[in-house]
């Protein structure tokens, strides 16, 4: 953000606007503004964009560009520098050399004999109303220039600057990359050690300034100076850039140099504070300048077609507009048949192809008068994208369920993944500059998120779940890798048995995929499996013989560490290894012709057979007839022996061809009866 | 009084019934349980066998006679008061609980519907991003002020020579990129996604939310098309009761930059602009940099912040409430 002052504008331009009505112009074809007062003087407070800092940062740009919008011109003011002839060449008392071509340009003028002192009123107010701080006047003059033109300028004591060995000897000023072990010592008294990439303006002694970031303590203008140098340069952005942000150092200076100012800003601010110095403070004005421009800044053209306008717009913008608009810019440009030669204003090193031109002319006419068009398009039938499709799907299904819906942070603590996950702790995958020790890993599983949900949510609610369908995130073989889980959890603090609520959502979810219950399986965890510092109790879900999950409790010890009192059931299932079922279409099966027949099985079998041992068992006959086995009841404790448990099943017989007699399923039930004697059941 | 006294005097009297209460007083008298009539019914068991069954039927057929006058004469009454058992409809329903979607995937799934409607193809891409396709493509070279606009999360290298450096995507833009060199123009494509910020958080900032992306190109693509998309949605999505504005703004891979702001016309939030999206025409040299050879490609791109529309459309006043997954929030969507 930088400040203007409105009265400054004012006095250098003609015109009505009040400064609301000028920042809402501003606002709408040049950057966001707004109007503040400094001692009751309007200040314009301009967010201006990366691209425009170049060419608007000082009041005389500003003014290019508010009497565009006004449609009215402007100019620099003329500045005729007061030399005095009796005084020596610059150039006979000073030499530069340039030895990096990141210094791009570099101009000097002196002046002897002049007098510092405490700025007037005038000055002092108009840089507080820009935020800078008075210090003397010469300073104080190259400050000012810099908020009328842009450019940053520097004055070193002359004095204060070595001699060369050479014959006749002078001063010598050397912009040149920094060594191994060199250190600044700037004028706010800090030192800074410096890299070997750096820039910096040196005499052949002793380091002087950093360049165009700040001045060092060795060569500052203070109360005793006579005679100072004055600098005007140019130096590539990125280097000053990389150097501000390597020494931590932002300065006015920096903000301007690494927005690529024009290096044909130089010579006009050398000039006008020169002039200031010398109103201000006297002295006498050495003959002529230094001026070394290493690398001429590019003379940039562009044709652009009236067409190549037309299509951009969307409409047909006359050509008188469009000369008209390029002039109030301040380009210059050629009528060529069916075009124009635009030449881009040296100071907008912004521009580069015809598409910013054509930005440029609608931005003055004003985006937002621009008329809106339907466009014209081909009709396009793409698929929608397969993990948008089966994210939403999915929770198309789960919403029907009971659950909460999350989107957690993706990241994970320090402290978490230490204590927790420690086993797979180089699967996870570190963030380098995290907001906070809370926010250091990625999510390696959705049980740290939420597990600290049921910690915050248990306070309100005795009972409810979670879902959640988004990435977790892991290393693979060095590979970073992404994976979008559906994962869920239900707390309760009071009821237990929640496994089989997960497992039930679970299943019916697979079931209302038409995934069929002989397809998948759930299996008792392996032993070195990724969530056995996390779960207990709960297995993996197999689908087509791949893993594609868990479902389980959170081990006592976690809830403990999280304050949970309660008891929590989790999964987490990969939602790729469901895809194709989520993209598949239901199959119509023909509705049943002919009744149903339901039979109820009640057995006692030992604990240690599974459920899953009992219906593979039945499944494993040749039954013409059973259509379905259905678990209702668990049973173990009274009235059965210890370590056994009793299961009761609906069995449900069906024929597609005729109605089934009585006999025809007792047949049926007599065989299941006699095979389940085999693994010792026992029927009621 | 013998049967056929009481069936001449109830006919008799049953012409001077006036209202429901007099024919009840009636019904009660002569067909009541302690009626004349009841007490013949009670003389029977007192008979012989066959004396019982020729008087029962008489018995019976005076009953019919009464009940049938009765019958005619409560015809001419509305419908007799009957006294109704009390039904109480204000007794709440059984409550019946229902998942809860967060609002994000709400707003998200409305945002993409529009533009579904509008044509636009919908893509993913990755939350871990390369340097070069979150900021190098999109010319947001190392040493830019640009790269001020985006804090970067940044991912620590799995092996020490690792050659790319990665990061969390701070914005769905690079997907700009990775479509582009699978697929020639003309296309237009939304991306929604989560993106992520190295930011403080405070009741607008978050270190991760989510954007969605949208491309257009061909070579008929104009400003005033873009305009025209970008206004749609809008008043699709805020149903029409919004002003929306255009003015310059700055993102390297488009020129010219625009920012689109609005203003809801209603009561909280009257005189207020509020930011919803950044966008502009692409860059030609994005064009160039995924090897189009057509000189004539233009298209427009934006990108908006999905939490800042829920937090409009919602009144949400912190965005933080996003990521707490506290049940008091997910509850009221």
């Amino acid at each position: 953000m930088l400040r203007f002052s409105y009265n400054l504008l004012k006095k250098n331009l003609e015109f009505k606007e009040s400064p609301e009505k000028l920042a809402e112009l501003l606002t709408m074809h040049l950057a966001e503004t707004k109007v503040n007062y400094y001692q009751k003087r309007p200040i314009l407070e301009i967010d201006l964009l990366p691209n425009r800092v170049s060419d608007c940062s000082g009041h005389f740009g500003l003014l290019k560009e508010i009497a565009a919008i006004l449609g009215k011109n402007f100019t620099f003011p003329v500045v005729k520098v007061k030399e005095n002839k009796q005084m020596p060449m610059v150039k006979d008392w000073v030499e530069v050399k340039i030895e990096d071509i990141s210094c791009r340009r570099y101009e000097m003028k002196a002046i002897w004999w002049l007098k510092v002192k405490e700025s007037p009123s005038w000055l002092k107010r108009i840089l507080k109303e820009c935020g800078l701080r008075p210090i003397n006047n010469v300073v104080d003059a190259v400050n000012y220039t810099m908020l009328l033109t842009g450019q940053p300028l520097h004055v070193f004591d002359f004095q204060k600057v070595a001699f060369n060995n050479k014959k006749p000897p002078k001063k010598e000023i050397i912009i040149r990359l920094a060594r191994k072990r060199e250190r600044i010592l700037t004028l706010d008294n800090r030192f800074y050690d410096l890299k070997d990439n750096q820039l910096l303006i040196t005499d052949s002694e002793k380091i002087l300034a950093l360049a165009g970031i700040k001045g060092g303590k060795f060569a500052e203008v203070d109360k005793e100076t006579k005679m100072v140098l004055i600098e005007s340069a140019n130096f590539s952005p990125e280097i000053i850039r990389k150097t501000s942000q390597e020494l931590n150092l932002k300065t006015d200076a920096s903000y301007r140099f690494e927005h690529n100012l024009s290096r044909d800003l130089t010579d006009y601010s050398l000039d006008l504070a020169t002039n200031l110095i010398q109103k201000l403070a006297g002295g006498r004005i050495l003959r002529g300048k230094i001026d070394k421009e290493i690398v001429k800044s590019p003379r940039k053209e562009i044709f652009i077609s009236f067409n190549a306008f037309n299509n951009f717009a969307g409409f047909k913008i006359s050509q008188k507009l469009i000369k008209r608009n390029l002039s109030l810019l301040g380009f210059n440009f050629k009528q060529k048949k069916n075009g124009i030669l635009v030449l881009i204003s040296s100071l907008r090193t912004d521009i580069f192809v015809k598409e910013d031109v054509i930005g440029e002319v609608l931005r003055l006419i004003g985006f937002n008068s621009i008329l809106s068009k339907p466009p014209k398009a081909e009709l396009i039938f793409k698929k929608e994208d397969e993990k948008w499709l089966i994210r939403n799907k999915l929770k198309d299904i789960i919403k029907s369920f009971n659950l909460y819906e999350t989107y957690n942070y993706s990241f994970v603590s320090k402290n978490e993944v230490e204590s927790i996950l420690n086993n797979r702790k180089n699967c996870i995958i570190e963030v380098l500059n995290p907001v906070s020790e809370l926010f250091a890993f990625l999510r390696p599983t959705f049980a740290l998120n939420f597990l600290k949900n049921i910690k915050d949510n248990s306070r309100f609610e005795d009972k409810f779940g979670l879902f959640e369908i988004n990435n977790i995130y892991f290393k693979e073989n060095n590979n970073l890798k992404e994976e979008l889980v559906f994962a869920g959890v239900i707390f309760a603090a009071k009821e237990k048995n929640l496994l089989f609520e997960a497992k039930g959502i679970i299943e019916s979810t697979f079931s209302r995929l038409k995934i069929e219950n002989g397809k998948y399986s759930f299996k008792n965890f392996s032993k070195n499996n990724k969530y056995s510092a996390i779960l207990e109790k709960g297995g993996e879900i197999i689908l087509e013989k791949e893993k594609i999950g868990v479902v389980g409790y959170f081990k006592n010890e976690l809830l403990k560490k999280y304050d949970i009192d309660g008891q929590v059931a989790f999964w987490e299932i990969k939602v790729q290894s469901l895809k194709k079922f989520i993209l598949k279409d239901v199959v119509f099966s023909p509705l049943l012709k002919y009744p149903l027949i339901k039979r109820d099985l009640s057995l006692i079998v030992k604990e240690d057979v599974s459920i899953a041992k009992v219906i593979s068992t039945i499944k494993s006959l040749p039954l013409k007839y059973l259509k379905e086995i259905d678990l209702f009841d668990v049973y173990t404790g009274e009235n059965i022996g210890k370590e056994e448990k009793s299961l009761a099943f609906h069995l449900t017989f069906y024929s597609l061809k005729k109605t089934l007699t009585s006999e025809e399923v007792d047949r049926e039930m007599e065989k299941i009866i006699r095979k389940l004697k085999t693994i010792n059941a026992v029927i009621r | 009084m013998d049967l056929e006294e009481i069936k001449k005097e109830a006919e008799k009297e049953i012409k001077t019934v006036k209202d429901i209460r007099d024919l009840e007083n009636w019904r009660i008298k002569y067909l009541g349980r302690k009626s004349d009539l009841s007490l013949f019914f009670d003389n029977l068991k007192k008979l012989s066998l066959e004396q019982r069954k020729k008087e029962a039927q008489k018995c019976q057929a005076t009953r019919l006679f009464l009940t049938e006058l009765f019958k005619a004469k409560e015809k001419n009454f509305p419908t007799r008061q009957i006294k109704k058992e009390y039904f109480d409809i204000s007794q709440p329903g059984t409550k019946k609980e229902i998942g809860h979607l967060h609002p994000i995937s709400s707003v998200l799934k409305e945002i993409v519907g529009v533009f579904q409607n509008l044509g636009f193809e919908i893509v993913e891409g990755p939350e871990i991003e390369t340097e070069y396709y979150n900021f190098d493509a999109l010319r947001i070279p190392e040493n830019h002020p640009a790269r001020d606009m985006w804090d970067t999360l940044w991912i620590k290298p799995a092996e020490r020579n690792q050659k790319e450096r990665l990061l969390l995507r701070t914005h769905t833009s690079p997907m700009q990129i990775r479509y582009m060199e699978k697929h020639e123009p003309p296309f237009r494509i939304i991306v929604p996604g989560k993106t992520f910020r190295h930011e403080a958080t405070d009741t607008s900032h978050e270190i991760q939310f989510h954007q969605v992306e949208g491309l257009m190109v061909s070579e008929v693509v104009s400003f005033s098309n873009f305009k025209f998309i970008i206004e749609e949605f809008l008043k699709a999505i805020f149903k029409d009761d919004i002003l929306i504005r255009f003015r310059p703004s700055y993102f390297p891979f488009v020129t010219p930059g625009v920012e689109v702001d609005i203003k809801i016309n209603s009561k909280g939030n009257r005189d207020k602009w509020l930011e919803i999206m950044g966008a502009g025409m692409v860059h030609p040299d994005l064009y160039k940099t995924v090897g189009y050879r057509n000189k004539n490609l233009q298209g427009f791109a934006f990108g908006l912040g999905v939490e800042r529309i829920a937090m409009i459309k919602y009144k949400i006043s912190d965005i933080r409430l996003f990521a707490s997954s506290d049940i008091r929030f997910l509850r009221q969507f």
